[in-house]
């Protein structure tokens, strides 16, 4: 309908061939006031009235009860369209009854237009009287046909129990609500609880799929009630609450001449503000928003399941895990019974199905890489969990294993169909990027320490150097002692054993070098944070001597473990030590001294504190220091900070830097203490 | 036995000075070991001491500044430096302040005992069972 065409339909309608003129079908175009605007020659035929006395009048007017034309007139804008019988006035005032269509026809913007009712004789049932018609019940009611054949015998045992006085549990009639079958609904019921599925889906499920839990039980009652009937047609009714789809819903329950066959009408007002015809336009927006979602959707439903929990539950299992344990063939059953009841495009196209039928079986295919993702989608709908969501692998029809992304979304009980969500994310190529970027920063990380090591070769080779002197004069002296005489033997023992002590100092150190070049891949390991720092100091023993500066380390007594990979934070302090050693250097005079601290903080983290007496970080850079690329040294890449900061944020901490008061930089880096 | 000569060592290594002292007490000499230079100037005996071994990379004062000091102080005890520092430039200034030899660690028995006995001078060196 394009914009332009703003004028009344009766203006379009008379300006235009009059299509509707030579209609058999009386055709009457209202105002959304229920005013006529059209009334064609057809309407005349069958009404009597002619155009001339109806147009620019209302539909009361034609009404044989003209209060409830009101309330239905509201219904009709709401919902959009509506079909039934009605009792039409004659000029003779007679009523006739009319089967009518009508329909809200819309402008562009969703507002409604006008409503344009196509109505016939109806021959069916001859005239109503006026005061046998009410028209809002017959309007409002959502209509169920069902056949409860397959739920006969529970309804014997039901009424056997009734007469005698027994009180009879809720979950008998829960099952009766199960077995019992949908034969057909009207539209409003198919609008109303059918989401997605829709009419023709529905018939032949069982009402417990549609029924809202709240009022499944009552339902039954009322079957058992109208089953039992001695008269067909008798009426049995109950007030409910309102159940977040109809406000105070009123049940009818009645039984025709099929024995097995029970007629339910649900009356009452849509719990919804909004109009139904901007919900369905949303509707249809969302149904096409997630069709055409970049994320794969399954629908399930799981009702059947959520049955069994609450038996479980009600024996008194609260760790479901250990009785799944027990229980296999509880999740064998999940897989083999709980069917996908809809799924999107991209679902279709992630499975290399051909359409969404092949998706729509039981949700078995979505686990049969991990059975162990569907056990943990049961526990989280045991516990009642809004949401469940995990890292798992799939295996579509055409035999690829993804990476996925997995979440579920459980009904939200008792308000909501039970129906649960399934989202799966393919998430293989960004796993793949990721281990590529973490093999890039260890390889980063691997290459910044064995450049850092180039740098302190000088130290390294004098704590090397420093054992192998004394083997070599331990082994020489003992030489002399052996080539006496009288071989000193007590002597040499001694001196054997200094030289064993060296050797394993030497080995100790060549070890550490060893894990300092090594390009293992990063390990989680408990360690204690002092030994690091202790270890980590002996690389730069040289350069801290060698340079006279006196570093003071105060180490915390029974410290929790670090957990974390002693090489990489080994890296991380001896970066920060060689820094220091290079300020302290620059500043030439005055005290010279490093200090460490490690101390354990209270919220259960571990906290490295480095200070210098160097000049301190200049203001100006203080924000840039972590920055890779940055440096004011004239050697040196500007890379060993960052690495530092990447290397702590990988363990789950952080560092920062800052001046301290009483002159000096300090670094800090807090760690979390294992457990 | 006043007649056996008595050599200093300053390391701060404590294996390196437990293989010095044994080597020297192999040799025949008496050996006095110290931890640090602090420790040799506050503890040795002068003009009982014979000989100084020392290393120049120590915590606190290294063994350049200590040999200034006691040359300073008017000391001509005969310095042997041992080190693993390959500085040409503190090498020169050991030279520059009488060091009568600077040895690289390891450093060789040989090569030690020879500068030993340099020092102490033939006359005083004992004829050990090891000579």
């Amino acid at each position: 309908m394009s914009p332009a065409s703003s004028e009344t339909p009766a203006a379009k309608l008379s300006s235009d061939p009059e299509i509707a003129d030579f209609a058999s079908e009386s055709v009457i175009i209202f105002d959304t006031e229920g005013m006529i605007q059209y009334w064609n020659p057809a309407s005349e035929a069958l009404y009597g009235w002619p155009p001339l006395a109806m147009i620019g009048r209302g539909i009361a007017h034609l009404s044989a009860r003209s209060a409830d034309e009101h309330e239905h007139w509201r219904l009709l804008l709401q919902e959009g369209t509506w079909q039934g019988l009605v009792s039409r006035r004659t000029p003779s005032d007679t009523h006739i009854a009319v089967d009518v269509r009508q329909y809200v026809r819309f402008r562009a913007d969703g507002s409604p237009r006008d409503v344009i009712e196509y109505g016939r004789r109806s021959f069916g049932e001859g005239a109503l009287t006026g005061t046998d018609w009410h028209i809002p019940d017959r309007l409002m009611a959502a209509s169920w046909e069902i056949d409860i054949a397959a739920a006969r015998p529970l309804v014997a045992s039901i009424e056997t129990r009734r007469r005698g006085g027994e009180s009879v549990a809720d979950a008998a009639y829960l099952e009766l609500v199960q077995g019992a079958r949908i034969v057909n609904v009207n539209e409003r019921t198919a609008r109303l609880v059918g989401g997605n599925r829709g009419r023709d889906l529905m018939i032949g499920q069982a009402v417990a799929g549609f029924w809202p839990l709240d009022s499944r039980a009552i339902l039954g009652e009322l079957i058992v009630d109208a089953a039992t009937a001695t008269t067909q047609d008798m009426t049995h009714r109950r007030q409910l609450a309102s159940d977040g789809i109809l406000r105070d819903p009123l049940v009818t329950v009645w039984r025709a001449d099929d024995p097995d066959r029970l007629y339910i009408a649900v009356n009452g007002t849509a719990d919804d503000d909004r109009s139904f015809l901007s919900l369905r336009a949303s509707e249809a927006r969302y149904r096409k928003l997630v069709h055409y979602m970049p994320v794969a959707l399954w629908q399930v439903d799981a009702s059947h399941m959520g049955k069994i929990y609450a038996d479980i539950r009600g024996k008194g299992v609260t760790d479901f895990s250990a009785y799944l344990d027990a229980h296999p063939e509880l999740v064998d059953l999940a897989a083999a019974t709980v069917p996908v009841t809809d799924v999107n495009r991209s679902a279709v196209e992630m499975f290399g199905g051909k359409s969404a039928i092949d998706l729509l079986r039981p949700v078995g295919y979505l686990f049969a890489e991990s059975t162990q993702a569907l056990r943990n989608v049961m526990i989280g709908r045991f516990k009642g969990q809004q949401n469940h969501s995990e890292l798992t692998r799939v295996r579509t029809f055409d035999g690829r294993v993804l990476d996925v992304r997995m979440s579920v979304t459980y009904p939200n009980a008792p308000a909501e169909l039970d129906v649960t969500i399934f989202s799966f994310e393919d998430v293989t190529e960004r796993l793949r990027i990721e281990a590529e970027l973490r093999q890039l920063q260890a390889d980063f990380t691997h290459a910044a320490r064995v450049s850092m090591l180039g740098e302190l070769t000088t130290s390294i080779a004098h704590e090397v150097n420093q054992p192998l002197a004394a083997i070599l004069t331990n082994a020489e002296t003992s030489l002399r002692w052996l080539s006496r005489d009288e071989p000193n033997i007590g002597k040499v023992t001694q001196l054997t054993g200094r030289i064993a002590t060296s050797a394993r100092r030497a080995s100790d150190i060549v070890q550490r070098i060893r894990g300092m070049a090594s390009k293992n891949q990063p390990e989680r390991a408990p360690l204690d944070l002092n030994e690091v720092v202790q270890e980590a100091v002996m690389f730069l023993r040289h350069e801290i001597e060698s340079h006279s500066i006196r570093i003071r380390s105060s180490f915390a007594e029974g410290m929790p473990l670090a957990i974390g990979d002693r090489i990489q934070l080994q890296q991380v302090i001896v970066n920060l030590l060689m820094n220091s050693v290079q300020a302290v250097e620059q500043r030439g005079e005055g005290e010279r001294e490093i200090s460490l601290d490690m101390r354990a903080a209270d919220y259960g983290a571990l906290v490295f504190t480095l200070r210098d007496t160097g000049p301190g970080i200049p203001p100006e850079d203080i924000d840039r220091i972590f920055q890779g690329f940055f440096t004011t040294k004239e050697s040196g890449m500007g890379i060993g900070l960052a690495i530092c900061q990447s290397i702590i944020a990988e363990h789950g901490g952080s560092i920062a830097a800052s001046n301290h008061p009483d002159g000096g930089a300090q670094f800090r880096f807090i760690i979390p203490a294992s457990a | 036995m006043p007649n056996i000569p008595l050599v200093a060592v300053v390391d701060d290594d404590e294996a390196i000075r437990e293989a010095l002292c044994d080597l020297l007490m192999v040799a025949g000499l008496d050996c006095n070991a110290f931890d640090s230079a602090a420790a040799f100037l506050a503890g040795h005996a002068p003009g009982r001491t014979d000989c100084l071994i020392t290393d120049i990379r120590m915590p606190g004062m290294n063994g350049l500044d200590l040999l200034e000091k006691m040359r300073a102080d008017g000391s001509n005890l005969p310095v042997i430096v041992v080190t693993s520092v390959l500085d040409p430039g503190a090498r020169a200034r050991a030279r520059a302040l009488g060091a009568q030899a600077w040895l690289a660690k390891p450093v060789a028995e040989g090569a030690l005992l020879a500068e030993l006995k340099a020092a102490i001078g033939p006359g005083k060196w004992p004829d050990g069972p090891g000579q």
